[in-house]
């Protein structure tokens, strides 16, 4: 292989500083664009799996009163064992007025921390159940809690895993638009590097007194600023060299 | 007769009804159809029609036009027929109560339509398999009740999926569509809002339940936990032990419950441990055969040696099939401890005047499901407490259908069943019905097993008092 000439490692590296200033560049773009998609579409998913767990609750509170009343737990549980069919709710539990566990959805058994938990509560609350993963659960009151409490929990790993899926998707789109922006970019710098090197090496041909380079009509045939300079210099170069001509003693006395 | 099950008609001779072109295999309970399967099953529809008349009992796997609606037609019926629209377990680890259900009601209905039928009208079921789960009962429900056009819910099984029936009954209620004995005895189909859509025959869980209870306590068992199904038919059953408990001042002593579905392979330890932390002095079961074996089983295995009672949808010979089929030398080795609540009396009394009818019957007809609906193996026990529970519903039901006056429509099946007053079925009790009063029979029996099979329990203190021991239980 041949050595690179000194005017093509210039170039190459004014190249290369370009090329790290656009990864920088877009690798901030994609960070903070990544950081920002993340927060937003974990809040607003969470949010949302929050909203409907409530909305579920409440739609289970209201629709039990009656047969909460009339005491018929199988329909209750009819009932609830439907809603538990929807993905990510994981559990559903009624209880009494008085706390008493009326139905649920637990198998093989209610888990300790919900027999010692606040069976009143409707406030959005986290729970790590042994055996079967972190919840959050809401709770609903029915028939203003003189009648009990629907509490509906809510599969936080797969909502976790959801997230993810959703960032992750997101993101993956991100890194494309970085890569063929980084590419596009690069593409659009080499456009303007190759000009460049065909005048350095023009210029070189013409301080070297390179009669090919002084013939070189390619690029002083063109017209752009590029041309315009391989122009400007032909003519400082003839001046000079026109300037000795007429003038061959001056200097020599 | 043959009861080959390689048979395509039912060996009772129940005529096939040819109307509906789509025989095929039905979809997996609970998948939804699909346009591509309603385009195979209508396909395959048109290459059986050829062939219809010789299939057994129907099944179909169409799925429902949109926007499907009463034909308006109230229930009118074929001039040589009377169909009824049966949706039940025959696939799935319950599909013996379907099973053996159908095949009791078909020992009675055989003879009935051999001698002529009910005022020259052949009873004619009309099958699908639900594999006793609720969104198949459901759909096939409406097929048919809108596209088939059935005179008459029957022979429906579980809680889980009759509960899910019964708001379809209210919503067309102006057809006037009745559910009649559905093996179950949960609450929903016998009181309000839905009671008015069911007729029962059969004691419910709450008598059932509470007949264990009282025996339990009388003799001294007072510490009573549950074992249930994670469902309608689990939570009617807990319902039940535990509105009897309260009238005993007690409480439930602990509880776990399965998942509907569970098989007997099924490991039961995490439910065991929970209850033996609870140190109860017995348990009652609500729930399917395989997982009631399995608890049995993993229960003696892991030292509850407390009395495991179960309810008559238990499938009480299913359960002992499995049960001494796990054992390894002594056959009796899981079954020392076990005490089953029943709704009819043992088919082994032969001095109760229905057994040996049904028993003849039963011997005479052998009835099959229909091999289009056989997806798993099954081996059919001659005699059952679940197939002369069928037999006994289809007794009740022909005598109601001969009490209509002229052409069957449903607008007369009130009228029909309500004047049904001390009829004797040959049990030894009498089944009356009134606007109040939708359940037939009252009377729970309470079996133990001895020498392989199940017996009339007429000890409970001797089997199960405080100073029995696991030999005396044994």
């Amino acid at each position: 292989m041949s050595q690179p000439t000194r005017h093509e490692i210039r170039i190459k590296r004014l190249f290369r500083k370009t090329r790290f200033g656009i990864f920088v560049l877009f690798g901030a773009i994609v960070f903070a664009t990544s950081t920002l998609s993340i927060r937003t579409v974990s809040s607003q998913l969470e949010e949302e799996y929050e909203s409907n767990s409530a909305n579920i609750a409440k739609n289970i509170a209201d629709s039990s009163v009656d047969i909460l009343l009339n005491r018929n737990l199988a329909t209750l549980q009819s009932l609830i064992d439907q809603f538990v069919e929807i993905q990510s709710i994981r559990y559903i539990y009624i209880t009494s007025d008085t706390g008493e566990i009326l139905t649920h959805t637990f198998v093989p058994g209610v888990p300790e921390v919900i027999r010692e938990s606040d069976p009143h509560a409707t406030e959005p609350v986290e729970r790590s159940l042994p055996g079967m993963g972190d919840f959050v659960e809401i709770g609903s009151p029915i028939l203003a809690g003189q009648a009990g409490t629907v509490h509906v929990g809510m599969d936080l790993d797969l909502v976790r895993l959801k997230i993810q899926r959703a960032t992750g998707q997101q993101i993956a789109l991100i890194c494309i638009i970085l890569i063929v922006g980084v590419l596009g970019s690069i593409w659009f710098v080499k456009l303007a590097v190759t000009p460049l090197e065909e005048l350095l090496s023009y210029v070189v041909g013409l301080a070297r007194r390179d009669a090919d380079a002084l013939n070189d009509a390619k690029v002083l045939a063109r017209d752009d600023e590029i041309g315009e300079m391989a122009r400007l210099m032909l003519h400082a170069v003839r001046g000079e060299a026109s300037g000795a001509a007429s003038n061959p003693g001056s200097g020599t006395d | 007769m043959s009861g080959s099950r390689k048979g395509t008609q039912p060996p009772n001779g129940p005529p096939v009804p040819n109307r509906d072109p789509a025989r095929a295999i039905p979809p997996p309970p609970g998948r939804l159809l699909t346009r591509r399967s309603a385009i195979r099953a209508g396909l395959a529809g048109l290459l059986g029609a050829p062939f219809a008349t010789s299939l057994g009992a129907s099944t179909a796997t169409r799925p429902l036009a949109p926007g499907l609606r009463w034909s308006g037609r109230q229930g009118a019926q074929p001039d040589d027929e009377i169909v009824l629209g049966v949706s039940a377990a025959f696939s799935g680890p319950s599909r013996g109560l379907g099973t053996e259900l159908y095949r009791g009601a078909m020992s009675c209905f055989g003879q009935v339509n051999e001698q002529g039928g009910v005022n020259g009208r052949r009873i004619v079921p009309r099958l699908y398999d639900d594999g006793y789960q609720p969104d198949p009962c459901v759909e096939n429900t409406l097929k048919l009740m809108l596209e088939d056009e059935v005179f008459l819910l029957f022979g429906y099984v579980g809680t889980p999926t009759v509960t899910r029936v019964l708001p379809l009954l209210k919503k067309f209620q102006d057809q006037q569509m009745y559910i009649f004995f559905p093996f179950t005895g949960a609450q929903p189909q016998r009181e309000p809002p839905y009671g008015e859509f069911a007729f029962n025959l059969r004691a419910s869980y709450g008598q059932e339940t509470a007949g264990l209870v009282d025996n339990f306590i009388r003799i001294g068992r007072r510490r009573i936990a549950v074992f249930y199904q994670a469902d309608a038919y689990g939570r009617s059953g807990w319902a039940g032990v535990r509105a009897a408990l309260a009238r005993h001042g007690e409480t439930i002593a602990g509880e776990a419950t399965y998942r509907r579905g569970t098989q007997f392979t099924s490991i039961m330890r995490p439910q065991v441990e929970i209850l033996q932390e609870a140190s109860p002095d017995a348990v009652i079961c609500v729930g399917a055969y395989a997982a009631c074996a399995a608890f049995a089983r993993d229960a003696v295995d892991l030292g509850l040696h407390v009395p495991i009672a179960n309810l008559s949808f238990v499938g009480s010979e299913n359960l002992l099939s499995l049960l001494v089929g796990a054992s390894r030398d002594d056959p009796a080795y899981y079954t020392p401890w076990l005490v089953n609540s029943q709704v009819v009396p043992s088919y082994e009394d032969t001095s109760i005047p229905a057994i040996p009818e049904y028993r003849d019957l039963m011997d005479r007809y052998d009835p099959q499901v229909p091999e289009e609906l056989v997806v798993e193996p099954y081996d059919p026990f001659p005699y059952s407490f679940t197939s002369l529970e069928g037999y006994l519903d289809a007794k009740l039901l022909t005598e109601i259908l001969r009490r209509i006056d002229g052409t069957p429509e449903r607008s007369k099946l009130n009228d029909a069943v309500f004047s049904v007053r001390d009829y004797d079925l040959g049990i030894g009790e009498l089944v009356s019905f009134a606007p109040d009063r939708r359940q037939g029979l009252q009377s729970v029996y309470y079996t133990v097993v001895e020498d392989g099979r199940f017996v009339t329990l007429t000890d409970w203190e001797a089997k199960f008092g405080p100073t029995a021991t696991d030999d005396e239980a044994s």
